[in-house]
């Protein structure tokens, strides 16, 4: 008992750094970038007294795009420890799973068919290309779930098909790739890396409720969660109905990448190394270990947005990009230390 | 007390039949064991019963009832299933398993009440790893691991308990202290207990009802005596046994064995050689 009761209390610890930290990265965010504000400005602008140039820069650009940051991490690190619950799988994430190829390859036929003949400065045309992520989002998830069937979905089956569906939806993504003209194909790039490139409010206004309905609705399944990971046969022991379970847990999953990718871009390794670090931090607990993912999540994709926006300053580099060039060590040293 | 039981029932993994028109009766109270060659059926069997694995026909009674009808929430508090080698996750300590036991009887999110906290308690006690409980279950011995398991059980609360080779990969010692707990649980609360088991001497010192299973039907059933004979055994494991008296339990024990194949292709060679 005073054992759980020294988890609570580390949590809460935890859980109140990693709110400090993203609050301090995201007043950071909010002074940097190509145009510099200073704090004192920044704080006038918000309240509304700033000059319009500044108003311009901070509320209409920078702001909305740290948000969907937030969210975005938020979103892609749940879908990943979810995953990673229900395969029983540490490597399992969104973009390995393929959901993020999947979104990826419908951009892309986006791109490669509609991109000149759309507007995409009005609102329909902003909203579709998310849509167009969403919809191959799910048809991979989908497609997924149906070749993994076979009177019931094993775990390790489904890893094995999502990787073979992810790489199936890559090599389709480079094909259409290969025929695009420059302009297209960078543009595809850009996306394929993962970059928050939709920053306007109306996609806070979409996003926000729906990553603020599915996390509360994951967290809620954190007991089930945690029963799940004793096995299938241990889960229906003890009255977990094991099948539909998994089914509401991956559509879960599923949404809330889907959703993140349809806004984000494939960013990659989020999913993977925030479930990683916080499960590192609190253990395996799906009550504690959700919610510091979350918040890690966000605190991760915020800080590597950042960074991607004033390192190579004006060029921006890929939040995606930046994600990845710091996990990849983070795996490796992971990997030397296990032996 | 719950009661279980099979009306003609059919197993089997895609087109192949394991097992067929099995008509088991567990008797209340009491602890069965099913043995058997490797690939007969009885992890299977135990499995179906547990209803891990759906059954290609017949019916599985739990309570006078078709199990395939319970909701599978009030099935878990009526039965308790432990499966052969299960993994406990990462970090996850003894008393966390041991509380999971407590969720057929709890709402979704799982939180501990002052019972189930009381029954946790029990269960720690009773399986001898009070001590223990706040320690990472993967960090624990092999028999330590087993009590834990059969702890998360336990605190399950419930009549019936199905146990797929619950001595597996432990030592002697380990073995006998895992079947005593289970003898004692079955002894002083009548819990009734089914279990997988590979070592016949086990089987026969601890079982009231013994299930002979070869090719996923019962060759013969009934009490240790009517089971443990060279004649079963034959049958069963293609094995010639010296079944004697144990001195001190006075059950039947298989003293030593040879294989009845191999010793007449042997003899074969021998006449070759000669």
């Amino acid at each position: 008992m005073t054992q759980s009761k020294a988890k609570q209390k580390k949590f809460i610890v935890l859980i109140g750094l990693l709110v400090i930290l993203t609050v301090i990265t995201f007043i950071i965010s909010l002074n940097l970038g190509v145009v510099r504000i200073a704090p004192l400005d920044v704080f006038k602008t918000l309240l509304g007294m700033g000059t319009a140039r500044d108003q311009l820069v901070l509320v209409d650009f920078r702001l909305p795009r740290m948000i969907l940051s937030l969210l975005i991490g938020a979103g892609l690190a749940v879908s990943g420890a979810i995953l990673q619950g229900v395969t029983k799988n540490d490597l399992a994430d969104p973009g390995i799973l393929g959901i993020n190829s999947g979104a990826g390859f419908m951009v892309i036929l986006f791109i490669y068919f509609f991109q000149g003949s759309m507007n995409s400065v009005t609102t329909f045309g902003i909203f579709l290309m998310p849509l167009f992520a969403l919809v191959g989002a799910v048809i991979a998830a989908f497609l997924i779930y149906l070749l993994a069937w076979k009177k019931g979905i094993d775990p390790v089956r489904l890893i094995l098909v999502g990787i073979g569906v992810n790489s199936g939806f890559g090599a389709a993504i480079v094909i259409f790739q290969l025929k695009m003209n420059p302009q297209d194909f960078m543009q595809a790039a850009v996306w394929l890396s993962g970059d928050i490139w939709g920053a306007n409010w109306k996609f806070v206004a979409i996003l926000a409720p729906l990553i603020l309905l599915l996390l509360p609705l994951a967290l809620y399944k954190a007991h089930t969660l945690n029963i799940m990971n004793l096995g299938d046969q241990v889960a229906t022991g003890l009255g977990i109905r094991v099948e539909k379970e998994r089914r509401l847990l991956l559509l879960v999953a599923v949404a809330l990448a889907g959703f993140s990718v349809a806004a984000g871009g494939g960013i990659a390794f989020l999913g993977l190394v925030a479930p990683h670090i916080s499960k590192r931090l609190i253990g395996p607990k799906h009550q504690l270990f959700l919610p510091i993912t979350a918040v890690l999540g966000s605190f991760l994709l915020l800080l590597a947005d950042t960074i991607g926006k004033n390192l190579l300053a004006p060029t921006q580099i890929p939040v995606g990009i930046v994600v990845a060039i710091f996990s990849a060590p983070y795996f490796i040293i992971l990997l030397m230390k296990a032996k | 007390m719950v009661s279980l039981s099979t009306e003609n029932l059919q197993i089997g993994y895609g087109d192949k039949t394991i097992v067929e028109n099995l008509n088991l009766q567990i008797n209340k109270g009491e602890i069965t064991t099913i043995i058997g060659a490797n690939g007969c059926g009885k992890s299977t069997i135990l499995k179906t019963l547990a209803r891990v694995h759906s059954a290609k026909s017949g019916i599985i009674y739990l309570d006078g009832k078709m199990i395939h009808k319970v909701p599978t929430k009030e099935i878990a508090r009526k039965m308790a299933v432990l499966p052969q080698s299960p993994e406990a996750p990462n970090c996850l300590t003894v008393y966390e398993l041991i509380s999971f036991g407590r969720s057929p009887h709890q709402s979704g999110f799982g939180r501990l009440t002052d019972n189930d906290r009381k029954v946790i308690d029990w269960a720690l006690e009773v399986t001898g790893l009070t001590s223990f409980s706040a320690h990472p279950v993967d960090a624990l011995s092999g028999g330590q691991r087993q009590r834990a398991w059969i702890a998360m059980a336990l605190a399950q609360e419930t009549d019936l308990l199905l146990l797929d080779e619950p001595t597996t990969y432990l030592d002697m010692a380990h073995q006998l202290e895992i079947l005593q707990l289970l003898e004692k649980l079955n002894r002083e609360q009548s819990r009734t207990i089914v279990m997988v088991i590979h070592d016949l001497n086990h089987a026969s010192r601890f079982s009231h009802h013994m299930v002979a299973l070869r090719n996923g039907t019962i060759v013969k059933e009934g009490t240790a005596d009517e089971v443990m004979t060279p004649d079963v055994l034959k049958t069963v494991f293609q094995i010639d046994a010296e079944i004697v008296k144990d001195p001190r339990t006075k059950k039947p024990v298989c003293l030593c064995y040879d294989l009845i194949e191999k010793e007449q292709s042997l003899d074969k060679r021998r006449v070759m050689n000669f």
